[in-house]
């Protein structure tokens, strides 16, 4: 009886759609996420700091599921359209600022590269109408000549 | 240096002490075929042909084209020298892996397998034959090889571990007759199929204990239920309510079995120290039947880490790792779910059992490991990230553990010639690597202890968790189900916050010996 109970319980967990996140959530109309560096067009060296801008919402932890707040995204050299059905990807193009971050020093080869900030749910979804700033496009230099 | 002695013949007495002797650094290979005088035995006249051929087919010009000289033949084996290590190591490899190919349709019996010793030393040189203890350090070094494998001396290894693209296992300090300082040995794995072979053996020996253990499990279990008073029945039914999602399994009555053994019936009572004579069983002194993920034990070995890929991944530097033991499949649901039962991790997970777990962080994945450490009593804990780069190679040093070229079946990955899917593949739906294990490259990011750093520059090399520094993030491992097959490189790593879960991250244990 009892093995039977167990299996009708397993079976109803395997059954168990996909559990749907909850996804889409709602952000404020007036949010806006922008750079606050570098600026469009900018020339930078080497390394540079990037810092990430954020109005009418809250940056918090990824992971805290505040009403208008969310986490920063940094996407480098993306073409992708974002999808607002999906987390926002993990790779080394799309790095994520979970921790609360609100800058951080990028490294990029010399050669034109795009920048974009996405903001996250608490479970990396992008809020519904997405908040995502301009996507800008920077120069990085040669390194300096340093006898070479 | 009256040192010199003479290889192999009795009567040849020390060269004359002469200014102009020509000694010199060499690279010597000393062959030999095993259970020669057997060989003979069964057939004399056929073997000597079938030797001379494999003499004059292959060894003598595996050697020329390798810039090596033969020094002599003698009835069972060779000598030659080269100049440069690395040629003298490439050339061993491709004579044994002939060989196999050569022996392959042969009986057991009639096989004319070598055994392979390589040392660099200083030598006398003379026209058909050489003297030194460099010859003789070959020598011994080919004496304690396994039929079929090439054995290197430490010489021989500090010269090309950088150059010659392939596994070493440290057999460590040997001492060898007649050399007073004992002589560091190497084994080369040369391929892939060398390391699976000597799993393999190893392997059954762990299956035939599985299969014991899960034998005395299951005929507790049915002791249990055959022998279990009705009234217990009711008393079972109220305990799954502690833990409902996480017991759904008929896994509990054995653990019950085990702990109350003593109130019911006497028949039961005897039953109950069966699980002891298991021999995997027997540390863990709680008999409860803790579901520990199946582990695989790794010998230790040194091999090249990183690549140039990515520049995250330089510099590639040698690292020696210590023998240790790493799951097969990352933890599972089924797994985790049992430290979330005992209130030592995080949070139940849905999805199937045979899922492997995701969207954990770091802190989560140190949590279980510390749970199943002290559930039973053995030092889990997560691999370094050199141990896990090592176990993914599998001793392997292509691009991918299965070559340099995509193929599907063998990883999870969004463009890895499989079906791109909304979930990650249950554990083990793909092919294991040479050392036996699933889902090392693709499938699950996994978390290893090391903190997250952009380059190995300062990187230690005796295969331990780099840690120490700001460790607000930590390295992640085999890329996932999402990511492209770049991601899917042994070599491959990326970095993310501690304390963050994401979907795709996930991760697998490791136990120190």
């Amino acid at each position: 009886m009892q093995i039977i109970r167990g299996a009708a319980l397993a079976a109803a967990l395997a059954l168990l759609p996909g559990v749907a996140y909850p996804q889409g959530k709602t952000a404020p109309k007036d949010a806006k996420l922008y750079f606050i560096t570098p600026r469009d067009g900018q020339k930078v060296r080497g390394g540079f700091w990037v810092r990430f801008g954020l109005r009418n919402m809250g940056v918090t932890h990824a992971g805290d599921d505040y009403q208008n707040a969310g986490h920063h995204h940094l996407l480098v050299d993306v073409n992708d359209p974002i999808d607002s059905k999906e987390p926002i990807p993990q790779d080394k193009s799309h790095l994520h600022f979970g921790a609360g971050q609100t800058e951080t020093q990028l490294e990029l080869p010399p050669g034109t590269h795009t920048l974009q900030l996405v903001l996250g749910d608490a479970k990396h979804y992008p809020f519904e109408p997405p908040v995502i700033s301009e996507k800008i496009t920077i120069r990085v230099r040669q390194p300096a000549e340093r006898g070479r | 240096m009256g040192e010199i002695r003479n290889f192999r013949s009795g009567n040849h007495d020390e060269p004359p002490p002469h200014g102009s002797m020509p000694r010199r650094l060499a690279a010597i290979i000393v062959g030999d075929i095993a259970s020669y005088s057997r060989l003979m035995q069964a057939d004399e006249e056929g073997t000597h042909v079938r030797v001379k051929r494999i003499e004059r087919d292959l060894i003598q010009p595996s050697i020329v084209e390798h810039h090596g000289a033969l020094v002599k033949t003698t009835g069972d084996g060779f000598i030659a020298i080269f100049d440069s290590p690395v040629e003298a190591v490439r050339c061993s490899i491709v004579i044994q892996q002939n060989l196999v190919g050569r022996n392959a349709t042969l009986p057991k019996d009639s096989r004319i397998e070598y055994r392979i010793g390589v040392n660099l030393g200083d030598v006398i040189v003379e026209p058909d034959d050489i003297y030194g203890d460099g010859v003789n350090i070959a020598t011994r070094i080919e004496g304690i090889a396994e039929p079929g494998q090439v054995y290197i001396s430490g010489a021989i290894y500090e010269q090309i571990k950088h150059k010659v693209v392939c596994g070493y296992e440290s057999l460590g300090d040997r001492k060898v007759k007649n050399i007073t300082d004992p002589v560091r040995v190497y084994r080369v794995l040369p391929d892939a199929d060398a390391v699976a072979r000597t799993r393999g053996r190893r392997e059954n020996i762990l299956i035939f204990l599985l299969g014991v253990t899960l034998l005395v499990i299951a005929s507790g279990v049915l002791w249990y239920l055959l022998a279990q008073p009705s009234g217990r029945v009711n008393e079972q039914a109220a305990a799954p309510t502690v833990a409902p999602v996480a017991s759904p399994s008929p896994q509990p009555p054995p653990r019950d079995a085990a702990t109350q053994a003593p109130q019911p019936s006497p028949s039961l009572a005897a039953s109950s120290p069966s699980p002891a004579p298991a021999p995997s069983q027997a540390p863990s002194p709680s008999a409860t039947p803790l579901r520990e993920p199946e582990m695989i034990a790794i010998r230790g070995g040194s091999f090249a880490m990183g690549s140039n890929d990515d520049p995250t991944e330089r510099p590639v530097h040698q690292v020696t790792v210590k023998p240790f033991s790493v799951g097969k499949y990352p933890v599972t649901v089924k797994e985790w779910n049992e430290c979330a039962a005992a209130k030592a991790c995080g949070f139940t997970a849905n999805g199937k059992d045979d899922a492997p777990i995701t969207n954990v962080s770091w802190t989560d994945a140190k949590q279980y490991a510390a749970w199943l450490a002290q559930a039973t009593k053995k030092p889990y804990r997560l691999p370094s990230e050199a141990e896990w780069e090592y176990a993914a190679r599998g001793g392997t040093q292509t691009k991918y553990w299965w070559g340099d070229k995509l193929q599907p079946g063998m990883a999870g990955c969004k463009d890895c010639g499989d079906l791109a899917a909304e979930q990650p593949a249950k554990v083990g739906s793909f092919k294991p690597n040479p050392f036996g294990l699933h889902d090392m490259g693709g499938g699950v990011d996994q978390w290893v202890e090391d903190c997250w750093r952009r380059t190995y520059q300062g990187a230690p090399g005796d295969g331990s968790a780099w840690t120490g520094a700001d460790c607000s993030s930590h390295v992640l491992r085999s890329g996932s189900w999402k990511n492209d097959s770049r991601y899917v490189r042994p070599s491959n790593r990326d970095g993310y916050d501690t304390n963050v879960r994401y979907p795709t991250h996930g991760f697998r244990v490791a136990l120190s010996p």
